[in-house]
């Protein structure tokens, strides 16, 4: 393979994840919930090591006086944390407000 | 990046092929879209993308420099 574009250090998107590891990441999970913490490690299921994890749920509250929802979250702090792959949506960087 | 528009029998392997460097459209199972540039794909449509703007309901919700999204997750992919 050719190395023509110069940035192409990525050459599948797993490499994307490879990039993270020791570095902070942000996951993007099934059921409104979210992580940020420090990757030790991951394989091809995106099955994941996380560490000094903060989980963030957003919980939507459907009221009954037709006021329509209302949006709050919950987070919560853990140490190490397994995380299974297939509850993965989206591996990022953190965002810089979080 | 050819002047190939004319039918072909292409595949979807094609396709993803040819798409790789452009704006893409990613919509995936839950309803969420995001809008990037395909930097690459593998076998089990997991993507890498880049500049990723993630849109819920239509509205820009976030930013991801580099964002991977797993295959599974993925409904379709075009081309804006």
């Amino acid at each position: 393979m050719a190395d023509t574009t110069g940035t192409s250090v990525i050459m599948e998107p797993l490499d994307l994840v490879r990039l993270r590891l020791d570095e902070e990441v942000y996951l993007k999970l099934r059921g409104d919930r979210e992580l940020c913490g420090r990757l030790h490690a991951y394989d091809q299921h995106l099955n994941m090591i996380l560490g000094n994890v903060q989980e963030t749920i957003t919980i939507v509250d459907v009221s009954e006086q037709g006021q329509g929802q209302s949006i709050h979250t919950v987070n919560r702090n853990v140490p190490m944390l397994f995380v299974r792959g297939d509850g993965v949506i989206l591996v990022s960087s953190p965002p810089r407000t979080a | 990046m050819s002047e190939n528009n004319k039918p072909s029998r292409t595949s979807p392997t094609d396709f993803l092929n040819i798409i790789i460097g452009k704006r893409v459209f990613v919509r995936l199972n839950s309803g969420i879209d995001y809008k990037g540039v395909l930097s690459c794909l593998d076998g089990y449509m997991n993507i890498a993308l880049e500049m990723t703007e993630e849109y819920v309901d239509g509205e820009l919700r976030n930013r991801y420099g580099d964002a991977f999204i797993r295959g599974n997750n993925v409904l379709y992919i075009s081309i804006i």
